[in-house]
């Protein structure tokens, strides 16, 4: 309980800290401080759970973590931490070496609403009512809104705008969803309705079918909007590319997580009626589709975080077969590898353009000349992404691929093996380009080890991760 | 015979569709004012019929920040901009309308079927009226290109979907809610912060015509 108010209390008070204190460096310093100590109480927070000593924590009626929910929350926090971690170190060489003055004031603002957006975050995770869940991801949307703003010119408010909007109408059907789900338990299953997840997972097989349905519909519509799901991904490169390298890498690193993981939630419930067929069938073909059309914008490509955006998609796609598939531990083993390698890319792509000065990439040209470490640790990140072997996201989409191939699903996993080859070939050109030939202008200079402490230790992450996961290919999966 | 509660949530439902044939936006913010009234209305109704007593807590709230509030909030907006009137997109005003009218009869023949609680009485009216609201809503966004009008399509349907929670359950929990109204305030607060930005950045605020990052 004392941990749970921590875990509260934490972001809030860093960002009233940063909303005060004047001064921007200890600003910085504090908010990385403070945000690790919130990844070490999550930790243990969730050891129990992890260790396997309990199955469920509750905290309060309405607030609980289950096994799943902790390694999320651990993840979130995780990559809440390293992007906020490189985030003064970007900050400053925005204007040392990209020449551009960032008033104090917007510094602070990015510092109060990535520390308001982490709470909302970890909100989505300990929810155990699908209404607080629902409030949690409305959350989300409006504090991060504050991030993709950062930079206050016409591309960036374009872009939250757009953000704003699409998002809110998506969520606002996920909201009747809801409804829908919470009207299907009072048709005898509980007394006066309920929301609780763990009350509805209880008497799932008394909910009355009709309105579960529908309601799953519109969840699966609604957070799916959220997530990124083609055709109602037109918010998520825009928003992505805009914001500044660290909000772009925990919006892709932890918040596609967040919708992603309320699919789940509703997924899991409906599993357990009669009625599961509709909740696997949806979203292994959407997640396969998901993913090709993904694969097919990849090909033509002109920005470098836009291209990191749309790999996002793809790897959403696959995670929401994983989904459909009914297995918490793939969505989770796909989610863990992606994050931890696409934070790293955006983060270096956030050095990249400040090298350059351009996002555009016809004029990013020979990184291998102009900085190796920096060069060959996006070859590792990107390599990582794509799911080649022997990283991590390799082991999860073989895995995926095996278990969808074991449930019949025989034209999900086709379409899904040629979008997992299409944005293969697509990234491989576009970051071969990159690291070879020579830079076409003058480029802006200087480098410190600390632009590349948090990627390469990141890196370092994907390789273990990938290494370590190889049993789980050599024994059968279960 | 038709309750109060229907009768209420119905008039918001035609309203709201009256509302999609005009392109002030003074008086689209009245009948959205007008709207949201009648659902707190039915609210203070459903209260009474259940005997819930926080319902007329939220009938409150509804009244005074929804119906009142966010209505003044975007008029004030807008007489700050000095934009009285819509451009209107796809399609002209009179159409729009009577298209809501149509998807407001087909609303009718989509709830149908959809299974009421035993407590409920008449709840095919609540479910028709709240799905009416929510397509006049989308109806709203599509046929409005300033960011004022995409807010208050927005607006509708969230109304929409509180009228379908209202009529359709015994109830959602407090906790949720108050949740909810929160987010949808502070979003629309977000947002109305955002169309003086847009204002100040491109000197208008027709968001169709925002397209920098289009691929």
């Amino acid at each position: 309980m004392e941990l749970f108010f921590t875990l509260c209390a934490l972001p809030v008070a860093g960002a009233v800290w940063a909303a005060k204190c004047q001064h921007i460096e200890s600003v910085r310093r504090s908010v990385t401080l403070l945000i690790w100590l919130q990844v070490i109480a999550t930790a243990f927070l969730i050891g129990p759970l992890l260790h396997g000593d309990a199955s469920l924590l509750r905290f309060t009626a309405d607030f609980a973590v289950d096994r799943s929910a902790a390694c999320f929350l651990l993840l979130t926090n995780f990559v809440a931490a390293c992007s906020l971690t490189h985030a003064p170190t970007f900050f400053r060489n925005e204007s040392e070496i990209a020449g551009k003055i960032i008033p104090p004031l917007h510094e602070r603002f990015f510092y109060v609403s990535s520390l308001l957006f982490v709470l909302a975050m970890n909100f989505v995770f300990m929810a155990d009512n699908l209404g607080l869940l629902w409030v949690s991801i409305e959350a989300t949307t409006i504090f991060s809104a504050g991030l993709v703003y950062f930079s206050r010119d016409k591309h960036a408010l374009e872009a939250t705008w757009k953000y704003l909007m699409v998002c809110s109408v998506g969520i606002a059907f996920a909201l009747l969803g809801t409804i829908l789900i919470f009207a299907s338990s009072q048709h005898g299953a509980v007394d006066g309705g309920s929301l609780n997840v763990r009350t509805l997972i209880g008497c799932a097989g008394r909910l009355e079918p009709k309105l579960l349905e529908l309601g799953y519909i519109f969840c699966l519509l609604g957070y799916g909007t959220k997530a990124g799901i083609f055709p109602l991904h037109t918010w998520l490169p825009d928003a992505h590319s805009e914001a500044p390298a660290p909000a772009s890498a925990m919006l892709s690193g932890a918040l596609l997580n967040c919708a992603l993981f309320a699919i789940w939630r509703v997924t899991e419930l409906v599993k357990l009626t009669e009625h599961h067929a509709i909740c696997e069938a949806i979203p292994i073909f959407w997640g396969a589709l998901t993913a090709l059309a993904a694969g097919l914008f990849l090909v033509h490509q002109y920005g470098i975080k836009r291209l990191w955006a749309y790999s996002s998609i793809e790897n959403v796609g696959i995670m929401l077969v994983a989904i459909g598939l009914g297995s918490p531990m793939l969505f989770f083993l796909q989610a863990l590898n992606h994050s931890i390698a696409k934070v790293a890319l955006f983060l270096l792509s956030g050095n990249i353009i400040q090298y350059f000065g351009t996002k555009d990439l016809s004029q990013i040209r020979g990184l291998l000349k102009v900085s190796p470490t920096c060069g060959i640790l996006l070859a590792v990140c990107a390599a990582s992404v794509t799911g080649m072997p022997p990283f991590g996201a390799f082991i999860a989409e073989w895995l995926i691929l095996a278990k969808s191939a074991d449930a019949m699903q025989g034209i999900s996993v086709a379409i899904l093996l040629i979008a997992l080859a299409i944005s293969f070939v697509a990234v491989s050109i576009h970051v071969s380009r990159i690291l070879w030939g020579s830079p076409k202008h003058e480029l802006n200079q200087t480098s410190t080890i600390s632009r590349y402490l948090v990627p390469s230790l990141l890196g370092i992450c994907t390789i273990v991760l990938g290494l370590t996961a190889i049993p789980l290919i050599l024994v059968k999966p279960q | 015979m038709i309750s109060g509660i229907n009768l209420c949530v119905l008039c918001a439902a035609v309203l709201a569709c009256l509302m999609v044939g005009s392109l002030h936006l003074r008086l689209n913010l009245f009948l959205y004012g007008v709207e949201t009234l009648f659902i707190a209305g039915a609210t203070v109704l459903t209260a009474n019929a259940h005997g819930d007593a926080s319902l007329i807590c939220i009938a409150i709230l509804i009244g005074t920040l929804k119906a009142l509030g966010v209505p003044f909030f975007l008029l004030r907006t807008s007489e700050k901009l000095n934009v009285h009137r819509d451009v209107g997109a796809m399609i002209t005003p009179p159409l729009a309308m009577h298209l809501s009218i149509v998807l407001f009869a087909l609303s009718f023949v989509l709830t149908r079927n959809i299974p009421t609680p035993q407590l409920v009485v008449n709840g095919w009216y609540g479910a028709a009226a709240g799905i009416s609201l929510l397509f006049t809503g989308l109806v709203v966004m599509l046929t409005r290109r300033l960011a004022i009008g995409q807010i208050l399509g927005f607006l509708v349907i969230e109304n929409g979907i509180y009228v379908f929670a209202l009529t359709q359950t015994l109830g959602m929990p407090m906790l949720v809610e108050m949740g909810i109204l929160l987010d949808m305030l502070v979003g629309v607060m977000v947002c109305g912060v955002l169309v003086f930005k847009i204002q100040k950045s491109f000197e208008h605020i027709d968001v169709a015509l925002l397209t920098n990052l289009k691929e």
